[in-house]
């Protein structure tokens, strides 16, 4: 990678002074301040104590913390292994310029993300409640099925898992297209004159194209579902669902926070989650490095 | 230059821009409306409207003005702990329910983020005006932090023109062994399907208002006076045992028939749930969102655990409170007096929402002998009045939610315990009823003895 | 070209397949949109269209435009939509600039403490925002900036994940040689940003600038934190305002819902061309 010199040195840190001082006063200031909160025991506004690592300590005998890191995991693992190969499959399917109504499917595979959030609760109660919720009618009329069947409740991560999916499956897709513009059509049409199958293309052709932005997709992906809470907030009724079974880490971090006023627990929980986070993204890196070379 | 001007956007990035430069002129050529006096929270659009004449006319003839803001409650609740968490000011006046004030009574008392107000309602009488239990819920350490809103007595709602369609008298009921007995017929699956045409009674594992409203009842709770931890009663362990028995099993009475959610109103249109608990603000919700429903619902007490027990019990409540922070805590004091003490107000709750006022002197007043239509003509209010006296007191303790969501999962255990092992009378269940009740308890305690301010209860005030 | 039987069948099953999915997706939206219709009553008493004897068994009679009607006579919905347009272009519009320069400086230029701000970007994208909730407020309050759109916008401005998009956008589709050539020239700085480098990068621009707006126009829990007074509120608050303690006017919920969703997908229909090949020239390794 080449850069350049500018005349003055002072030239490239004005182009980055707007997100240095926006940086510094909104992430890194309430950052610090809340590294000094993950090390003392908080009630109110004015009283605490320090622990040092006490928190760190507890968090870590803590069962709801690991639970709460369980079903944040397998979020993960249903975003990266189900929701993002169904992308990438959507757009293999659209990228294809003989396929009609591609500007259609495209709009109606991305409007979830038109929709945002809060508006997913509110749809997605009439699907999957009991009796009355479309799900359980079909799955009753055509097999029989337990109208009673509380998917909400058994299957929290699983419905969560869904409805992210619903949410986020056009949002990837669209990076897929994007990666694809960088298909080499010519490799391809050679791939197909040399009579490789689809699958040999799609291994030796496709997947070269795209890795780069499989991983910044998947990297995205990886960061989005750890910081999960606002979906489920909404679609559990501000609560973590029955026996907890829908908690993630950063709604345990806000239940402690703002629910209980324990901010030094919170930031405990924040850091912790900040910390795991970063080494995931810089293993994430070295495993791609290698594949690249 | 021109071209490459044009040529840094797109079209649809030039109408983003374009968007923005035009609403950025609206916006400043609006009138910033700024306010001077006391600010006030609500989270209720009925409050809002209601207290807006009366806001007008303090406004009108006294000082400090009073500005009224309406938040969601999910709104409130963020701002007021971030206020109180950052110890930055909030309004002057904040009206809470239960769960959003008992957020501010974590800390040491010298830190909450209200305004001790125990001793200007002991001063001025207010609490021999207003029902005992309404304080608890705002009551932590003995000091007291909020003027209550309400009382919301529970009764018991039932769908009149099925119950009598199927001859069964009511007045036979006193405990709810006699309410199962007397109403079971209805339960019958005449049109064949393999299930009943409908269900008793509106509860299920999930509901953990309504769990909380029947272990009350039972004069159970999940903190003692004292604010320490007590789920592990021998009371609550029966409840949940015998809430075991109503939603599973071949004794099943029960569905869930959730308020406030579209399936939930649905099943109770369709008549498939018969009964449901109501406290008084309930039946204003019925009223708005189930019009279909008028005339067809009648309330009766509560039936009992025992005989002669408690024929009710208390679900919601409502408080005002004034933040530590305001600067004029005399004029703050002053407008919530007059507005909570006030009989037009107390007509108006009544009115548009069928809640009754917690002031004693009030209750005789016969606005609440008036008969109402959605429930065949009964008088609701005097009805609700009759029992208040007797609802329950509460608990402030902060950790009540986690609480309820802990004796929910111990229920839905038990439940599945009750299934696996095919037990399903309230004795077999109990032994494990017991141990999951244990378990909540300990995962609570745990909890609060995180907390140096509460765990000593009464006496831990540093 | 013959079409080949296997080719065709290929064909059909794509077609199945994009079909399926795309009739699961829009069924959540089905249920929006009838709801919108109809009465409060009507939104308990069935899913889709009320039942009835018109035309695919629904009575059509029993549709109203009247929850419309109220979101903009009683609930000032019109306002709210202004506010909403406002803070979603103005922030999207510097969120996207302020971006743009960022990364620019982090892609095209070297100087002391590159590789340590390139790390920083990078790590930055890794904290959970709730964590900042409580001392970002305290600050928002210090600084005077509580129930202003300032309090709301600024904290927005530079986004880490911005400054790296427009980072590797930076490194594939400006030549280093266009720059030098620009300087040896005379240009300044801030001439050879706006003029140059800004029309090279312009899908990256569209696809940012919609992304923010849309994170914007649907994020409710800042807009709730700090502002207080009701004529402030954008659409997403609104809405959720909506949502009563004492009612839950679901068929006024989902008109209101109808009513936001339709501005940002006319934007995206705007904008989607170069969403894609934006997002291209942002997710290339670097």
């Amino acid at each position: 990678m080449n850069t350049i010199v500018g005349r003055s040195r002072w030239t490239p840190l004005l182009f980055l002074a707007p997100f240095i001082v926006t940086f510094l006063l909104f992430t890194a200031y309430p950052l610090v301040q809340s590294v000094n909160l993950s090390m003392h025991q908080t009630y109110g506004p004015k009283t605490s104590t320090f622990v040092g690592s006490g928190n760190f300590t507890q968090l870590f005998s803590d069962p709801l913390f690991w639970k709460a890191l369980g079903n944040t995991f397998l979020f993960a693992l249903g975003s990266v292994f189900l929701q993002l190969p169904l992308s990438l499959g959507l757009a293999l399917l659209l990228d294809r310029p003989s396929v009609r109504g591609r500007l259609l499917f495209r709009l109606i595979y991305f409007s979830p993300s038109l929709a945002g959030i809060v508006f997913v609760a509110l749809l997605f109660g009439p699907i999957f409640e009991k009796n009355t919720g479309l799900l359980n009618v079909w799955l009753n009329s055509w097999i029989g099925f337990d109208l009673e069947f509380p998917w909400m409740e058994r299957h929290v991560m699983t419905g969560l898992i869904v409805a992210g999916m619903w949410m986020y499956v056009g949002f990837n897709m669209v990076y897929f297209l994007a990666a694809l513009q960088n298909v080499d059509r010519s490799i391809e049409e050679a791939a197909l004159v040399d009579g490789a199958g689809p699958w040999q293309r799609f291994r030796h052709v496709t997947v070269p194209a795209i890795r780069p932005v499989a991983g910044f997709v998947v990297l995205l992906s990886i960061i989005g579902s750890f910081q999960l809470f606002e979906l489920p907030f909404v679609l559990l009724n501000n609560t973590a669902g029955p026996d907890n079974r829908g908690l993630t880490v950063v709604m345990y971090l806000y239940q402690t926070g703002f629910e209980v006023g324990d901010l030094g627990y919170a930031s405990a929980i924040g850091w912790s989650l900040a910390i795991l986070l970063m080494i995931l993204a810089v293993g994430l890196r070295l495993v791609l490095r290698r594949y690249e070379d | 230059m021109a071209t490459t001007v044009r040529a840094a956007l797109s079209p649809g990035g030039w109408v983003i821009v374009l968007l923005a430069g035009l609403s950025t002129l609206f916006v400043m050529a609006r009138a910033d409306t700024s306010r001077s006096g006391l600010d006030m929270w609500v989270f209720a659009r009925p409050h809002h409207e209601m207290y807006l004449p009366n806001v007008e006319s303090w406004n009108a003839n006294q000082d400090p003005d009073l500005n009224l803001y309406l938040l969601s409650l999910p709104a409130l609740e963020r701002r007021m702990s971030s206020g109180f968490l950052s110890d930055t000011p909030v309004a002057d006046l904040i009206e809470a329910d239960v769960r959003v004030a008992s957020r501010a009574f974590t800390g040491p008392l010298k830190d909450v983020g209200f305004l001790d107000l125990t001793d200007r309602i002991r001063e001025s009488g207010i609490d021999e005006e207003i029902n005992p239990p309404s304080f608890t819920p705002w009551t932590s350490r003995g000091r007291i932090f909020g003027l209550p809103h309400d009382v919301h007595p529970v009764m018991l709602a039932y769908r009149a023109d099925l119950v009598e369609a199927a001859g069964i008298d009511v007045t036979t009921i006193e405990t709810w062994d006699d309410f199962i007995r007397a109403m079971s017929p209805l339960m019958a699956d005449e049109d064949g399907d393999g299930r009943p045409d409908r269900y008793l009674l509106n509860v299920w594992e999930t509901q953990i208002d309504t769990i909380e409203a029947f272990i009350l009842q039972a004069g159970g709770s999940y903190f003692d006076e004292q604010e320490r931890v007590a789920i592990n009663s021998e009371i609550n362990a029966k409840v949940i045992a015998t809430i075991t028995t109503w939603i599973t099993g071949p004794g099943r009475i029960a569905v869930d028939a959730q308020e406030f959610t579209a399936s939930g109103n649905r099943l109770k249109l369709e008549g498939f749930v018969v009964a449901s608990i109501m406290p008084d603000w309930l039946g204003g919700v019925w009223k708005h969102d189930m019009s279909d429903l008028s005339g067809k619902i009648k309330l009766m007490p509560l039936p009992a655990w025992e005989p002669d027990g408690r024929r009710t019990t208390v679900w919601g409540g409502t408080m005002l409170g004034i933040a530590r922070s305001t600067q004029d805590p005399e004029a703050a004091w002053e407008i919530a007096k007059h507005l909570y003490l006030s009989e037009d107000l107390a007509l108006q709750l009544y009115e548009s929402n069928g809640i009754i006022s917690p002031i004693r002197r009030l209750w005789s007043r016969d606005f609440y002998d008036v008969p109402d239509d959605f429930f065949q003509g009964q008088a609701p209010g005097r009805m609700y009045i009759e029992l208040a006296p007797s609802v329950p007191r509460r608990t402030s303790s902060p950790f009540n939610q986690i609480a309820k969501e802990r004796v929910r999962d111990a229920l839905t255990r038990l439940r599945e315990y009750a299934e696996q092992e095919q037990l399903f009378t309230v004795e077999a269940l109990l032994p494990e009823a017991r141990s999951q009740l244990e378990a909540a308890h300990a995962d609570i305690q745990l909890r609060v003895d995180r907390n140096m301010f509460l765990k000593a209860g009464a006496k831990g005030q540093r | 070209m013959e079409v080949s039987p296997t080719r065709r069948l290929w064909m059909a099953l794509t077609y199945v397949l994009l079909a399926v999915t795309a009739i699961l997706m829009l069924v959540p939206f089905a249920y929006l949109v009838c709801s919108a219709f109809k009465t409060n009553d009507d939104v308990f008493r069935s899913t889709f269209l009320p039942a009835g004897e018109g035309l695919l068994g629904a009575d059509w009679s029993r549709l109203t435009l009247d929850n419309f009607r109220r979101l903009f006579t009683e609930m000032d919905f019109g306002r709210h939509m202004l506010n909403s347009v406002f803070l979603a272009s103005v922030t999207s519009i510097l969120a996207t600039l302020a971006s743009a320069m960022g990364g620019y400086a982090l892609a095209k230029f070297s100087f002391a403490g590159r590789a340590f701000f390139t790390n920083f970007v990078l790590a930055a994208l890794v904290i959970p925002a709730a964590v900042l909730i409580a001392p970002t407020y305290q600050l928002l309050y210090w600084m005077g900036l509580l129930d202003s759109y300032a309090g709301l916008i600024l904290p927005g401005i530079a986004p880490a994940f911005g400054v790296y998009l427009f980072r590797q956008a930076m490194i594939n589709s400006v030549p280093n040689e266009v720059l030098d050539a620009a300087r040896i020239d005379g240009a300044g700085e801030l001439r050879i940003f706006f003029g140059m480098v800004i029309p090279l990068v312009r899908p990256m621009l569209g696809a940012f600038l919609l992304i923010t707006f849309l994170g914007t126009w649907n994020n409710f829990i800042s807009p709730q934190v700090v502002l207080q007074s009701s004529e402030k509120f954008p659409l997403s608050v609104a809405i959720s305002q909506l949502k009563g303690v004492y009612s839950q006017d679901y068929a006024l919920q989902m008109a209101g819902t109808l009513v936001s969703i339709a501005p940002v997908l006319c934007l995206f229909l705007l904008l989607q061309k170069e969403f894609i090949s934006g997002l291209t020239s942002g997710a290339v390794k670097g």
